[in-house]
Protein backbone atom coordinates (compact mmCIF):
# COMPACT_ATOMS: atom_id res chain seq x y z
CA UNK A 1 0.00 0.00 0.00
CA UNK A 2 1.42 3.60 -0.98
CA UNK A 3 1.86 5.23 2.17
CA UNK A 4 2.45 8.80 0.63
CA UNK A 5 -0.93 9.80 -0.83
CA UNK A 6 -1.09 12.51 1.66
CA UNK A 7 1.93 14.52 1.55
CA UNK A 8 3.38 13.35 -1.62
CA UNK A 9 5.12 16.68 -2.63
CA UNK A 10 5.19 18.55 0.99
CA UNK A 11 9.47 17.43 1.34
CA UNK A 12 10.37 19.50 -1.80
CA UNK A 13 12.70 22.53 -1.34
CA UNK A 14 11.14 25.43 -3.19
CA UNK A 15 11.10 28.48 -2.59
CA UNK A 16 6.68 28.22 -1.18
CA UNK A 17 8.42 25.03 1.32
CA UNK A 18 10.85 26.75 2.48
CA UNK A 19 7.94 29.37 4.28
CA UNK A 20 7.73 29.50 8.27
CA UNK A 21 3.88 27.45 8.55
CA UNK A 22 2.24 30.20 9.87
CA UNK A 23 2.83 33.07 7.18
CA UNK A 24 1.42 30.29 4.52
CA UNK A 25 -1.10 29.64 6.77
CA UNK A 26 -2.15 33.16 6.92
CA UNK A 27 -1.43 34.15 3.43
CA UNK A 28 -2.85 31.28 1.19
CA UNK A 29 -6.39 31.88 4.09
CA UNK A 30 -6.56 35.58 2.73
CA UNK A 31 -5.93 33.99 -0.93
CA UNK A 32 -8.87 32.61 -0.32
CA UNK A 33 -10.96 35.04 1.29
CA UNK A 34 -9.47 37.66 -1.45
CA UNK A 35 -11.07 35.19 -4.60
CA UNK A 36 -14.16 34.87 -2.27
CA UNK A 37 -14.98 38.37 -2.14
CA UNK A 38 -14.72 38.88 -5.88
CA UNK A 39 -18.01 40.50 -6.64
CA UNK A 40 -20.17 38.73 -9.18
CA UNK A 41 -19.84 41.77 -12.25
CA UNK A 42 -15.96 42.13 -11.49
CA UNK A 43 -15.40 38.78 -13.71
CA UNK A 44 -11.89 40.45 -14.92
CA UNK A 45 -10.69 39.82 -11.07
CA UNK A 46 -10.74 36.11 -11.37
CA UNK A 47 -8.17 36.07 -14.07
CA UNK A 48 -5.88 38.35 -12.12
CA UNK A 49 -6.31 35.77 -9.03
CA UNK A 50 -6.00 33.52 -11.57
CA UNK A 51 -2.60 34.89 -12.76
CA UNK A 52 -1.81 34.68 -9.12
CA UNK A 53 -2.31 31.13 -8.33
CA UNK A 54 -0.84 29.93 -11.47
CA UNK A 55 2.55 31.72 -10.65
CA UNK A 56 2.26 30.11 -7.25
CA UNK A 57 1.55 26.86 -8.84
CA UNK A 58 5.17 27.84 -10.61
CA UNK A 59 6.72 28.42 -7.61
CA UNK A 60 5.66 25.40 -5.36
CA UNK A 61 7.19 22.74 -8.18
CA UNK A 62 4.66 20.65 -7.83
CA UNK A 63 3.32 18.95 -10.75
CA UNK A 64 0.54 20.27 -12.31
CA UNK A 65 -1.34 16.73 -13.48
CA UNK A 66 -1.37 15.94 -9.09
CA UNK A 67 -3.39 19.17 -8.86
CA UNK A 68 -5.72 18.66 -11.42
CA UNK A 69 -6.51 15.13 -10.38
CA UNK A 70 -6.65 16.88 -6.73
CA UNK A 71 -8.76 19.18 -7.75
CA UNK A 72 -11.41 16.24 -9.07
CA UNK A 73 -13.18 15.98 -5.62
CA UNK A 74 -15.15 18.79 -6.58
CA UNK A 75 -16.85 17.05 -8.69
CA UNK A 76 -19.97 16.04 -6.56
CA UNK A 77 -21.33 19.96 -6.16
CA UNK A 78 -20.63 20.95 -9.65
CA UNK A 79 -23.37 18.12 -10.25
CA UNK A 80 -25.44 19.33 -7.63
CA UNK A 81 -25.01 22.86 -8.57
CA UNK A 82 -25.36 22.16 -11.87
CA UNK A 83 -29.12 21.29 -11.09
CA UNK A 84 -29.33 24.82 -9.46
CA UNK A 85 -29.06 26.54 -13.77
CA UNK A 86 -32.67 27.28 -14.12
CA UNK A 87 -32.21 29.37 -11.17
CA UNK A 88 -29.39 31.34 -11.35
CA UNK A 89 -28.20 31.25 -14.72
CA UNK A 90 -25.44 29.81 -16.71
CA UNK A 91 -23.30 32.85 -15.87
CA UNK A 92 -23.83 32.50 -12.29
CA UNK A 93 -23.61 28.74 -12.08
CA UNK A 94 -19.71 29.32 -14.13
CA UNK A 95 -18.76 31.88 -11.60
CA UNK A 96 -19.56 29.43 -8.49
CA UNK A 97 -17.06 27.23 -10.94
CA UNK A 98 -14.42 29.33 -11.47
CA UNK A 99 -14.45 30.50 -7.79
CA UNK A 100 -14.36 27.22 -6.07
CA UNK A 101 -12.09 25.58 -8.73
CA UNK A 102 -9.57 28.89 -7.37
CA UNK A 103 -9.93 28.48 -3.41
CA UNK A 104 -9.58 24.45 -3.97
CA UNK A 105 -6.11 24.97 -6.01
CA UNK A 106 -4.88 27.58 -3.57
CA UNK A 107 -5.35 24.64 -0.51
CA UNK A 108 -4.06 22.09 -2.85
CA UNK A 109 -1.14 24.63 -3.13
CA UNK A 110 -1.05 25.19 0.88
CA UNK A 111 -0.87 21.68 2.09
CA UNK A 112 0.94 20.10 -0.61
CA UNK A 113 4.26 22.74 0.13
CA UNK A 114 3.97 22.21 4.18
CA UNK A 115 5.17 19.08 6.09
CA UNK A 116 2.70 17.61 8.62
CA UNK A 117 4.21 18.50 11.78
CA UNK A 118 5.19 22.10 10.23
CA UNK A 119 1.31 22.57 9.75
CA UNK A 120 0.49 21.56 12.67
CA UNK A 121 2.96 23.84 14.51
CA UNK A 122 1.43 26.69 12.40
CA UNK A 123 -2.05 25.75 13.42
CA UNK A 124 -1.14 25.55 17.15
CA UNK A 125 0.24 29.09 16.96
CA UNK A 126 -2.37 30.26 15.29
CA UNK A 127 -4.31 29.47 18.19
CA UNK A 128 -6.07 26.13 17.76
CA UNK A 129 -7.07 24.45 20.58
CA UNK A 130 -4.14 22.27 21.66
CA UNK A 131 -6.53 19.14 22.08
CA UNK A 132 -7.41 19.58 18.25
CA UNK A 133 -4.37 20.00 17.18
CA UNK A 134 -3.15 17.18 19.30
CA UNK A 135 -5.64 15.30 17.81
CA UNK A 136 -4.64 15.43 14.48
CA UNK A 137 -1.22 14.74 15.08
CA UNK A 138 -2.32 11.26 16.60
CA UNK A 139 -4.68 11.04 13.73
CA UNK A 140 -2.10 11.42 10.74
CA UNK A 141 0.31 8.85 12.37
CA UNK A 142 -1.84 5.88 13.03
CA UNK A 143 -4.14 6.70 9.91
CA UNK A 144 -1.60 4.32 7.80
CA UNK A 145 -1.55 1.60 10.64
CA UNK A 146 -5.13 1.52 11.38
CA UNK A 147 -6.09 1.97 7.21
CA UNK A 148 -3.37 -0.83 7.04
CA UNK A 149 -5.14 -3.03 9.39
CA UNK A 150 -8.72 -1.99 7.70
CA UNK A 151 -6.84 -3.72 4.01
CA UNK A 152 -6.35 -6.57 6.00
CA UNK A 153 -9.25 -7.61 7.74
CA UNK A 154 -11.02 -6.68 4.01
CA UNK A 155 -9.22 -9.03 2.14
CA UNK A 156 -9.11 -11.52 5.05
CA UNK A 157 -13.02 -11.35 4.37
CA UNK A 158 -12.81 -11.24 0.16
CA UNK A 159 -10.67 -14.35 0.23
CA UNK A 160 -13.20 -16.43 2.43
CA UNK A 161 -16.29 -16.24 0.74
CA UNK A 162 -16.99 -16.67 -2.81
CA UNK A 163 -19.90 -14.37 -4.30
CA UNK A 164 -21.98 -12.16 -2.26
CA UNK A 165 -24.36 -12.95 0.78
CA UNK A 166 -27.26 -11.50 0.73
CA UNK A 167 -27.43 -8.05 2.36
CA UNK A 168 -28.66 -8.55 5.64
CA UNK A 169 -25.46 -10.95 6.18
CA UNK A 170 -23.07 -8.64 4.14
CA UNK A 171 -24.07 -5.64 7.10
CA UNK A 172 -23.60 -8.25 9.99
CA UNK A 173 -20.39 -8.94 8.61
CA UNK A 174 -18.80 -5.53 7.81
CA UNK A 175 -20.52 -4.08 11.46
CA UNK A 176 -18.74 -7.04 12.98
CA UNK A 177 -15.12 -6.34 11.35
CA UNK A 178 -16.32 -2.67 12.28
CA UNK A 179 -16.40 -3.17 16.03
CA UNK A 180 -13.22 -5.64 16.00
CA UNK A 181 -11.73 -2.60 13.97
CA UNK A 182 -12.83 -0.13 17.29
CA UNK A 183 -11.59 -2.46 19.62
CA UNK A 184 -8.51 -2.97 18.29
CA UNK A 185 -7.63 0.62 18.03
CA UNK A 186 -8.67 1.04 22.07
CA UNK A 187 -6.12 -1.35 22.50
CA UNK A 188 -3.56 0.39 20.34
CA UNK A 189 -4.36 3.95 21.97
CA UNK A 190 -3.66 2.26 25.56
CA UNK A 191 -0.70 0.67 24.74
CA UNK A 192 0.38 3.95 22.69
CA UNK A 193 -0.41 5.60 26.16
CA UNK A 194 1.48 3.69 28.80
CA UNK A 195 4.34 3.91 25.93
CA UNK A 196 4.21 7.66 26.01
CA UNK A 197 3.80 7.85 29.54
CA UNK A 198 7.16 5.45 30.12
CA UNK A 199 9.30 8.19 27.81
CA UNK A 200 8.66 10.67 29.70
CA UNK A 201 5.47 12.32 27.75
CA UNK A 202 3.67 15.57 29.13
CA UNK A 203 1.61 16.98 26.84
CA UNK A 204 3.86 18.02 24.38
CA UNK A 205 5.57 16.97 21.51
CA UNK A 206 8.89 18.57 20.78
CA UNK A 207 9.57 19.56 16.35
CA UNK A 208 12.71 18.89 15.21
CA UNK A 209 14.36 21.64 13.08
CA UNK A 210 11.51 23.77 12.82
CA UNK A 211 11.55 26.39 9.74
CA UNK A 212 11.82 30.04 11.49
CA UNK A 213 10.56 32.97 10.56
CA UNK A 214 13.17 34.71 7.83
CA UNK A 215 13.32 37.43 5.21
CA UNK A 216 11.71 35.02 3.11
CA UNK A 217 8.62 35.00 5.19
CA UNK A 218 9.18 38.77 5.22
CA UNK A 219 8.94 39.17 1.31
CA UNK A 220 6.44 36.54 0.64
CA UNK A 221 3.62 38.00 3.16
CA UNK A 222 4.71 41.81 1.54
CA UNK A 223 3.94 40.65 -1.97
CA UNK A 224 0.77 39.14 -0.51
CA UNK A 225 -0.65 41.92 1.20
CA UNK A 226 0.20 44.18 -1.73
CA UNK A 227 -1.46 41.72 -4.40
CA UNK A 228 -4.61 42.21 -1.68
CA UNK A 229 -4.57 46.02 -1.57
CA UNK A 230 -4.31 46.30 -5.57
CA UNK A 231 -6.95 44.23 -6.40
CA UNK A 232 -9.11 46.00 -3.82
CA UNK A 233 -7.99 49.68 -5.19
CA UNK A 234 -8.39 48.30 -8.72
CA UNK A 235 -11.42 46.96 -8.64
CA UNK B 1 -21.15 16.71 1.64
CA UNK B 2 -17.81 18.96 2.54
CA UNK B 3 -18.91 22.08 1.20
CA UNK B 4 -15.81 23.43 -0.72
CA UNK B 5 -15.29 27.37 -1.22
CA UNK B 6 -16.84 29.22 -3.09
CA UNK B 7 -20.35 27.41 -2.66
CA UNK B 8 -20.73 29.75 0.52
CA UNK B 9 -20.88 33.72 1.01
CA UNK B 10 -18.18 35.15 3.23
CA UNK B 11 -21.14 36.35 5.95
CA UNK B 12 -22.49 32.70 5.83
CA UNK B 13 -19.42 30.50 6.34
CA UNK B 14 -17.44 33.36 8.87
CA UNK B 15 -19.97 33.12 11.00
CA UNK B 16 -20.69 29.25 10.80
CA UNK B 17 -16.81 29.48 11.29
CA UNK B 18 -17.47 31.36 14.69
CA UNK B 19 -20.10 29.07 15.69
CA UNK B 20 -18.32 26.12 15.49
CA UNK B 21 -15.06 27.64 17.09
CA UNK B 22 -17.02 28.60 19.79
CA UNK B 23 -18.40 24.74 20.05
CA UNK B 24 -15.19 23.33 19.52
CA UNK B 25 -13.46 25.16 22.54
CA UNK B 26 -16.85 25.02 24.30
CA UNK B 27 -16.49 20.96 24.30
CA UNK B 28 -13.06 20.87 24.97
CA UNK B 29 -13.35 22.75 27.94
CA UNK B 30 -15.98 20.58 29.09
CA UNK B 31 -14.21 17.49 27.99
CA UNK B 32 -12.03 18.02 30.82
CA UNK B 33 -8.89 16.00 28.87
CA UNK B 34 -5.96 16.50 31.02
CA UNK B 35 -2.99 16.40 28.31
CA UNK B 36 -1.62 12.90 30.10
CA UNK B 37 -4.46 11.71 30.41
CA UNK B 38 -5.67 8.72 28.11
CA UNK B 39 -8.17 10.27 26.34
CA UNK B 40 -5.78 12.03 24.26
CA UNK B 41 -4.79 8.67 22.37
CA UNK B 42 -8.02 7.23 22.63
CA UNK B 43 -9.31 10.38 21.10
CA UNK B 44 -6.47 10.78 17.92
CA UNK B 45 -6.72 6.80 17.43
CA UNK B 46 -10.58 6.85 17.17
CA UNK B 47 -10.12 9.70 14.52
CA UNK B 48 -7.94 7.54 12.66
CA UNK B 49 -10.17 4.86 12.67
CA UNK B 50 -12.96 6.77 11.08
CA UNK B 51 -10.91 7.48 8.48
CA UNK B 52 -9.65 3.39 7.95
CA UNK B 53 -13.61 2.73 8.93
CA UNK B 54 -14.82 4.67 5.28
CA UNK B 55 -12.07 2.26 3.56
CA UNK B 56 -14.21 -0.73 4.47
CA UNK B 57 -16.82 -0.07 2.31
CA UNK B 58 -19.19 -3.09 0.91
CA UNK B 59 -21.57 -2.68 -2.26
CA UNK B 60 -25.00 -1.92 -2.46
CA UNK B 61 -26.55 -2.05 -6.24
CA UNK B 62 -24.81 -1.38 -9.07
CA UNK B 63 -21.66 0.49 -8.85
CA UNK B 64 -22.65 2.33 -5.33
CA UNK B 65 -20.93 1.39 -2.08
CA UNK B 66 -21.68 2.27 1.59
CA UNK B 67 -20.17 2.78 3.95
CA UNK B 68 -19.84 4.00 7.70
CA UNK B 69 -19.52 8.20 8.44
CA UNK B 70 -19.38 7.31 12.29
CA UNK B 71 -20.33 10.57 14.23
CA UNK B 72 -23.03 9.17 15.80
CA UNK B 73 -21.22 5.68 16.64
CA UNK B 74 -18.59 8.09 18.33
CA UNK B 75 -20.71 10.70 20.49
CA UNK B 76 -22.38 7.57 21.65
CA UNK B 77 -19.28 5.56 22.84
CA UNK B 78 -17.20 8.91 23.96
CA UNK B 79 -19.88 11.33 24.86
CA UNK B 80 -20.89 13.85 22.78
CA UNK B 81 -18.30 16.48 23.89
CA UNK B 82 -15.17 13.96 23.24
CA UNK B 83 -16.87 12.52 20.14
CA UNK B 84 -17.52 15.59 18.42
CA UNK B 85 -13.86 17.02 19.31
CA UNK B 86 -12.62 14.36 17.40
CA UNK B 87 -15.14 14.42 14.47
CA UNK B 88 -14.12 17.78 14.29
CA UNK B 89 -10.61 16.73 14.22
CA UNK B 90 -11.73 13.96 11.52
CA UNK B 91 -12.98 16.82 9.91
CA UNK B 92 -9.65 19.40 9.42
CA UNK B 93 -7.69 16.24 8.44
CA UNK B 94 -10.11 15.58 5.76
CA UNK B 95 -9.86 18.98 4.91
CA UNK B 96 -6.16 19.16 5.01
CA UNK B 97 -5.22 15.85 3.80
CA UNK B 98 -7.80 15.28 1.00
CA UNK B 99 -8.68 19.01 0.13
CA UNK B 100 -12.32 17.52 1.40
CA UNK B 101 -14.29 20.68 2.25
CA UNK B 102 -12.61 24.37 1.59
CA UNK B 103 -10.34 26.21 4.71
CA UNK B 104 -13.10 29.32 4.80
CA UNK B 105 -15.87 26.95 4.79
CA UNK B 106 -14.20 24.81 7.57
CA UNK B 107 -16.70 26.37 10.01
CA UNK B 108 -19.65 25.10 8.27
CA UNK B 109 -18.31 21.70 7.55
CA UNK B 110 -17.14 20.91 11.43
CA UNK B 111 -21.29 21.91 11.81
CA UNK B 112 -22.44 20.10 9.98
CA UNK B 113 -20.26 16.88 10.36
CA UNK B 114 -19.31 17.14 13.78
CA UNK B 115 -21.54 19.52 16.09
CA UNK B 116 -24.63 18.85 14.44
CA UNK B 117 -24.16 14.95 14.02
CA UNK B 118 -22.47 14.19 17.44
CA UNK B 119 -25.30 16.21 19.44
CA UNK B 120 -28.58 15.33 17.60
CA UNK B 121 -27.29 11.44 17.66
CA UNK B 122 -26.05 11.57 21.54
CA UNK B 123 -29.34 13.55 22.28
CA UNK B 124 -31.50 10.66 20.19
CA UNK B 125 -29.84 7.86 21.29
CA UNK B 126 -30.73 8.53 24.89
CA UNK B 127 -34.43 9.56 24.12
CA UNK B 128 -34.74 6.00 22.88
CA UNK B 129 -33.22 4.77 26.00
CA UNK B 130 -30.08 2.91 24.74
CA UNK B 131 -28.17 1.73 27.20
CA UNK B 132 -24.62 0.03 27.07
CA UNK B 133 -26.60 -3.31 28.47
CA UNK B 134 -27.56 -4.39 24.87
CA UNK B 135 -30.15 -6.17 23.53
CA UNK B 136 -33.12 -5.23 21.07
CA UNK B 137 -33.39 -1.40 22.50
CA UNK B 138 -29.74 -0.76 22.51
CA UNK B 139 -30.11 -1.88 18.54
CA UNK B 140 -32.92 0.02 17.49
CA UNK B 141 -32.24 3.30 19.28
CA UNK B 142 -28.78 3.02 17.40
CA UNK B 143 -30.24 2.52 14.20
CA UNK B 144 -32.99 5.52 14.61
CA UNK B 145 -29.75 7.62 16.45
CA UNK B 146 -27.43 6.91 13.20
CA UNK B 147 -30.31 7.73 10.43
CA UNK B 148 -31.34 10.90 12.20
CA UNK B 149 -28.54 12.09 12.44
CA UNK B 150 -27.27 11.59 8.78
CA UNK B 151 -30.56 13.33 7.97
CA UNK B 152 -30.44 16.15 9.80
CA UNK B 153 -26.71 16.69 9.11
CA UNK B 154 -27.20 16.62 5.73
CA UNK B 155 -30.33 19.07 5.54
CA UNK B 156 -28.31 21.42 7.44
CA UNK B 157 -25.62 21.39 4.35
CA UNK B 158 -28.73 22.19 2.30
CA UNK B 159 -30.35 24.76 4.34
CA UNK B 160 -26.63 26.58 4.62
CA UNK B 161 -25.92 26.01 0.69
CA UNK B 162 -29.66 27.91 0.46
CA UNK B 163 -29.02 30.35 2.48
CA UNK B 164 -25.75 31.57 0.97
CA UNK B 165 -27.65 31.32 -1.77
CA UNK B 166 -25.88 28.78 -4.01
CA UNK B 167 -28.56 26.42 -4.16
CA UNK B 168 -32.24 26.62 -3.79
CA UNK B 169 -33.75 25.33 -1.17
CA UNK B 170 -35.99 22.54 -2.80
CA UNK B 171 -33.27 21.37 -4.87
CA UNK B 172 -30.78 21.26 -2.11
CA UNK B 173 -32.98 19.34 -0.12
CA UNK B 174 -34.37 17.10 -1.93
CA UNK B 175 -31.22 15.67 -3.32
CA UNK B 176 -29.08 16.28 0.19
CA UNK B 177 -32.05 14.57 2.07
CA UNK B 178 -33.49 11.81 -0.46
CA UNK B 179 -29.86 10.47 -1.24
CA UNK B 180 -28.61 10.63 2.75
CA UNK B 181 -32.15 8.99 3.63
CA UNK B 182 -30.90 5.86 1.88
CA UNK B 183 -27.13 6.17 2.61
CA UNK B 184 -28.44 7.18 6.51
CA UNK B 185 -30.03 3.41 6.76
CA UNK B 186 -26.51 1.51 6.04
CA UNK B 187 -25.09 4.38 8.25
CA UNK B 188 -27.93 3.40 11.01
CA UNK B 189 -27.38 0.10 10.88
CA UNK B 190 -23.81 -0.13 10.80
CA UNK B 191 -23.98 2.07 14.04
CA UNK B 192 -26.40 -0.88 15.30
CA UNK B 193 -24.58 -3.81 14.69
CA UNK B 194 -20.94 -1.81 15.46
CA UNK B 195 -22.86 -0.89 19.42
CA UNK B 196 -24.86 -4.76 19.49
CA UNK B 197 -20.99 -6.08 18.85
CA UNK B 198 -19.59 -3.96 21.08
CA UNK B 199 -21.82 -4.64 24.07
CA UNK B 200 -21.37 -8.66 23.44
CA UNK B 201 -17.58 -8.24 23.09
CA UNK B 202 -16.00 -5.57 25.49
CA UNK B 203 -19.08 -3.76 27.12
CA UNK B 204 -16.38 -1.84 29.37
CA UNK B 205 -15.23 0.17 26.64
CA UNK B 206 -19.16 1.32 26.26
CA UNK B 207 -18.58 2.73 29.83
CA UNK B 208 -15.76 5.53 28.67
CA UNK B 209 -18.91 8.11 28.23
CA UNK B 210 -17.95 9.41 31.40
CA UNK B 211 -15.60 12.36 30.05
CA UNK B 212 -18.06 15.30 30.44
CA UNK B 213 -21.52 14.53 31.89
CA UNK B 214 -24.30 15.70 29.64
CA UNK B 215 -25.88 18.61 31.45
CA UNK B 216 -29.84 20.13 31.28
CA UNK B 217 -27.93 23.14 29.07
CA UNK B 218 -26.38 20.32 26.90
CA UNK B 219 -29.65 18.41 26.46
CA UNK B 220 -31.63 21.79 25.70
CA UNK B 221 -28.59 22.82 22.86
CA UNK B 222 -28.50 19.55 21.60
CA UNK B 223 -32.71 19.73 20.89
CA UNK B 224 -32.32 22.79 19.15
CA UNK B 225 -29.94 21.27 16.91
CA UNK B 226 -32.39 18.39 16.36
CA UNK B 227 -35.90 20.86 16.81
CA UNK B 228 -34.40 23.68 14.51
CA UNK B 229 -33.35 21.94 10.66
CA UNK B 230 -36.57 19.49 11.84
CA UNK B 231 -38.77 22.16 12.30
CA UNK B 232 -37.38 23.60 8.53
CA UNK B 233 -37.36 20.16 7.03
CA UNK B 234 -41.75 20.39 7.99
CA UNK B 235 -42.69 23.61 7.01
CA UNK B 236 -40.69 22.71 3.78
CA UNK B 237 -42.47 19.61 3.02
CA UNK B 238 -45.77 20.56 3.98
CA UNK B 239 -46.33 24.21 2.60
CA UNK B 240 -43.60 22.84 -0.61
CA UNK B 241 -44.48 26.51 -2.80
CA UNK B 242 -43.36 29.08 -2.01
CA UNK B 243 -40.23 28.77 -0.26
CA UNK B 244 -40.52 28.92 3.22
CA UNK B 245 -37.32 30.34 3.98
CA UNK B 246 -37.72 33.43 1.46
CA UNK B 247 -40.45 34.40 4.00
CA UNK B 248 -37.60 33.80 6.79
CA UNK B 249 -35.18 35.44 5.18
CA UNK B 250 -37.84 38.33 4.57
CA UNK B 251 -38.64 38.18 8.29
CA UNK B 252 -35.22 38.75 9.36
CA UNK B 253 -32.70 41.64 8.81
CA UNK B 254 -29.61 39.33 9.51
CA UNK B 255 -30.26 37.39 6.97
CA UNK B 256 -31.40 39.89 3.88
CA UNK B 257 -28.12 39.13 1.90
CA UNK B 258 -29.43 35.87 0.05
CA UNK B 259 -32.65 36.79 0.37
CA UNK B 260 -32.57 39.81 -1.56
CA UNK B 261 -30.84 37.94 -4.80
CA UNK B 262 -26.91 37.60 -4.10
CA UNK B 263 -26.82 39.46 -7.87
CA UNK B 264 -27.55 42.94 -5.88
CA UNK B 265 -25.73 42.25 -2.61
CA UNK B 266 -22.40 41.11 -4.26
CA UNK B 267 -21.76 43.78 -6.61
CA UNK B 268 -18.26 45.73 -6.47
CA UNK B 269 -19.53 48.63 -4.64
CA UNK B 270 -20.33 45.73 -1.42
CA UNK B 271 -16.37 44.28 -2.03
CA UNK B 272 -14.73 46.12 0.02
CA UNK B 273 -17.59 46.07 2.74
CA UNK B 274 -17.12 42.24 2.58
CA UNK B 275 -13.39 42.05 2.97
CA UNK B 276 -13.50 44.62 5.92
CA UNK B 277 -16.47 42.73 7.77
CA UNK B 278 -14.37 39.43 6.82
CA UNK B 279 -11.29 41.36 8.58
CA UNK B 280 -13.27 42.54 11.41
CA UNK B 281 -14.33 38.95 11.99
CA UNK B 282 -10.71 37.51 12.07
CA UNK B 283 -9.99 40.24 14.44
CA UNK B 284 -12.78 39.09 16.70
CA UNK B 285 -11.35 35.86 16.88
CA UNK B 286 -7.86 37.09 16.88
CA UNK B 287 -8.35 38.94 19.93
CA UNK B 288 -10.27 36.53 21.79
CA UNK B 289 -7.84 34.01 21.26
CA UNK B 290 -5.04 36.43 22.56
CA UNK B 291 -6.87 37.35 25.87
CA UNK B 292 -7.26 33.85 26.50
CA UNK B 293 -3.86 33.41 26.46
CA UNK B 294 -3.03 36.51 28.16
CA UNK B 295 -5.46 35.17 31.26
CA UNK B 296 -3.96 32.11 30.98
CA UNK B 297 -0.31 33.04 31.12
CA UNK B 298 -1.26 35.14 34.45
CA UNK B 299 -3.02 32.31 36.19
CA UNK B 300 -0.48 30.02 35.59
CA UNK B 301 2.46 32.70 36.35
CA UNK B 302 3.87 33.21 39.75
Amino acid sequence: MRHNFIDRYAALESPLHILEPRSKLLAFTALIVGVLSIPVDRGSLFFVYFFATAVLMGISQIPLPYIMGRSLVILPFIVLASLAVPWKGFYGIGILFVRAILCLILLILLTNTTRFVELMRGLRKLGCPQILVMNLGFLYRYLFVLTEEAMRMKQARDCRRVGRAPFGEELKILSSMLGTLLIRSFERAERMHSAMLSRGYSGHFPVLSPRRFSWHDLVFLSGITLFIVLTVLLR
Amino acid sequence: MHIPDGFLTNRVAVSLDVVSGANILYAARRARVDFSSRMVPIMGVLGAFVFAAQMLNFPILGGTSGHLVGGCLLSVILGPMAGSLTMATVVLAQALFLQDGGLVALGANIFNISVVTCFSGYAIFKLLGGSAEGGRRLLIAGFVAGWFSLIISSSCCALEMALAGAIPLRVGLATMSGYHALVGIVEGMLTAGVLGFLSKVRPDLMKIDGVGRFGVWDWIGAVLFVALPAAVLAKAGSSGLPDPLEKLLAGSPLLVEAGAGSQKLSSSARYGDYLLRAGVFVLLIGSGVLAKRLARRKRSGP
